[in-house]
């Protein structure tokens, strides 16, 4: 290694100690001890313990996640979109104005606004009770998956909504022009033109909500603590209430493994950005 | 404002006004334009050309005025109702479709069936001389390329006006040349009515069957592009079309002399020329009758490689004259320039 190498490698070298201290270590040292039995040797009983224990607790997760991301693409492509094709200047600085609140407001804010707004005699219920919408007795809590879901879009659509109106306002506005005169109809210009222009962008936002959500606790801790409930809520569970590190460590890499599939899909995308240069 | 009769209009801008906030970008501005014409909007850099291209596709709503196409008014329209089709200067060609799918496009929008868009992509191609480029991507194209797939995208729904917003401008000088010569052949060939905007002389007086030269929102002349080229009814068309040489002269006799302060009081014009139609000549030389002779000193000289451009001196004014033979800075000249060549205004008051 000759001397320009070196002093490459010094130069990187604190922030790669602090990504191994601080990061690396710490992931891997739990991986080691979600496999180490009481004797010291290899087991994978903490993972049989945690599959017997949480596996719905795994698929209720993987399930809110996935339809939450979901729900979070719909409500980006509608406000991104309207952002960018809508025709009433007026209204679409109000919505700019108002769709990113929520990304100042913490997740156990979040959490604790919707217990309020979704609780049985909330502020969604006597809304519509007093709309005439339902009857008083038709009215029910919804802090259960509903809440999670509800919680989980209010916070995480306007991260994405934010990454993807920007990359909608980056296209060449003769691009949507070129269509509108083809006979194209707004809705069609956004799905046929705008959208597949801004795909890797949503892709990327999709991909780094989706793993946000997953590790989020405060959410289903405060909506809905009960089975099923997230995995987050378990992990916490068995430190704070058996001190069970193990299992714990097993729930975490079972929670990796899904935010690994989320990662795949952003080093994916990552890559063929790199390949486009 | 001279405007040559249209026998039959096919597009009619009747009076149209456009406002953005308290600036007024097109005042009143009215145009016709007969079935199977190419109308050439020429003007500098936010003189409006663009604007009234713009209201007619519908990407631009008038404050006042309406838009006609063959009998129907589109003024309130919107740009998908119109039936028109739109070159841009960008091309804005979708990068994530072939060339196919661009060409193709307007065609689906319409609700053609897929053979048939097929067979009509085929035919654009090889209009286009782009047969075997239908599955190539847009970023694997040529700048002229590009241009010829936005030509046969919009081409390809057989529009009511094609609109043509400075399609050349992105394009090397030599693909340029070739390409205008093409664009005006096809044009011919298909006969659709045309209106294309640009800020290049040369380009309007090649393509249109007529030119509107467009000043501060107005139209200053509407004709051929013989009528605008020699016989200009503005100093400001003269000057767009090239005779910026303006100078001041007096009526002496049947003809025109210089310099203005030393004719014997007659009336006084502003004379514009071409640099190309004036000559060079000893000091003293007499060009012959009602020939304007000018005399001064030549300030600086430019190599246009058949020949040099001198900027001459001359009391308070200042010309460019285009001659053959090299002469030194500061060498006392004679610009002389035929009676034919002067296109004379009133002076300014």
């Amino acid at each position: 290694m000759n001397q320009r190498s070196w002093a490459g490698l010094a130069l990187a070298a604190p922030a790669l100690a602090i990504v191994v201290v601080f990061f690396a270590g710490p992931l891997a040292m739990s991986a080691i001890l979600a496999f180490r039995g009481r004797d010291g040797g290899f087991t994978t009983a903490h993972f049989e313990k945690a599959f017997e224990l949480y596996s719905t607790d795994l698929l209720f997760s993987a399930a809110i996640v996935v339809l939450s991301t979901a729900a979070i693409a719909v409500v980006a492509i509608a406000i991104a979109g309207y952002l960018t094709l809508g025709e009433h200047p007026r209204t679409q600085a109000i919505l700019r104005w108002l769709y990113r609140w929520p990304l100042f407001i913490p997740f156990i804010v979040t959490a604790q606004v919707m217990r309020t707004f979704l609780a049985k005699n909330g502020m969604l219920n006597h809304v519509l009770i007093g709309g005439g919408l339902i009857d008083p007795l038709q009215a029910q809590s919804m802090l259960d998956w509903r809440g999670i879901v509800v919680a989980f879009v209010w916070k995480q659509a306007p991260f994405v909504t934010l990454l993807l109106a920007g990359a909608m306002a980056a296209i060449d506005r003769q691009h949507i022009e070129a269509a509108r005169n083809l006979g194209a109809g707004r809705l069609r210009v956004l799905f046929e033109i705008v959208l597949p222009q801004a795909r890797r962008t949503l892709m990327v936002g999709l991909v780094l909500s989706f793993v946000t959500m997953l590790s989020v606790l405060s959410v289903p801790m405060m909506i809905n603590p009960n089975s099923p409930t997230m995995l987050t809520v378990d992990i916490a569970y068995r430190i704070n209430s058996h001190g069970d590190y193990a299992v714990a460590n097993a729930l975490c890499l079972m929670s990796l493994a899904l935010a690994s599939v989320g990662a795949w899909f952003y080093v994916r995308e990552a890559a063929r950005k790199a390949e486009r240069g | 404002m001279a405007q040559t009769p249209v026998a039959a209009p096919y597009l009619h801008a009747d009076a149209v006004s456009v406002s953005y906030g308290a600036t007024r970008v097109l005042d009143r501005v009215s145009l016709t334009v007969a079935r199977g014409e190419l109308v050439a909007l020429l003007g500098s850099s936010g003189c409006g050309k663009t604007t009234l291209l713009r209201s007619i596709a519908g990407f631009v709503v008038p404050t006042e005025g309406r838009i006609v196409v063959d009998g129907r008014d589109i003024t309130r329209l919107p740009p998908e109702a119109r039936g028109t089709a739109m070159m841009f200067q960008s091309y804005a060609l979708w990068p994530h479709m072939n060339v196919a799918a661009n060409i193709g496009y307007g065609l689906r929008m319409r609700g053609k069936p897929r053979d048939e868009i097929a067979k009509r992509v085929g035919e654009m191609l090889r209009l286009l001389q782009l047969e075997g480029y239908g599955e190539r991507t847009i970023g694997a194209l040529s700048g002229g390329q590009k241009q010829r797939v936005a030509l046969g995208r919009a081409l390809a729904v057989d529009p009511s006006v094609l609109l043509l917003d400075e399609p050349m401008s992105n394009l090397d000088y030599r693909v340029r040349l070739e390409l205008r010569h093409e664009l005006r052949a096809l044009q011919q060939r298909v006969g659709i009515t045309a209106i294309y905007v640009t800020h290049d002389r040369e380009e309007a007086l090649t393509l249109a069957d007529r030119i509107a030269v467009i000043d501060a929102g107005r139209i200053a002349q509407l004709g051929t592009p013989d009528e605008v080229f020699h016989r200009p009814v503005s100093p400001f068309v003269a000057g767009f079309m090239g005779a910026d040489n303006a100078i001041d002269v007096v009526r002496s006799g049947d003809a025109w002399s210089w310099p203005a302060s030393a004719g014997p009081g007659g009336a006084r014009a502003r004379a514009h020329f071409r640099a190309d139609r004036a000559r060079l000549a000893p000091p003293g030389t007499d060009g012959g009758r009602g020939t304007l002779a000018i005399d001064g000193t030549v300030g600086q000289r430019v190599y246009l490689g058949t020949q040099y451009r001198y900027r001459i001196h001359a009391g308070a004014d200042d010309f460019w004259v285009e001659d053959a033979e090299r002469r030194e800075e500061g060498a006392p000249v004679r610009a002389l320039v035929p009676p034919e060549a002067l296109l004379v205004f009133p002076a300014a008051a």
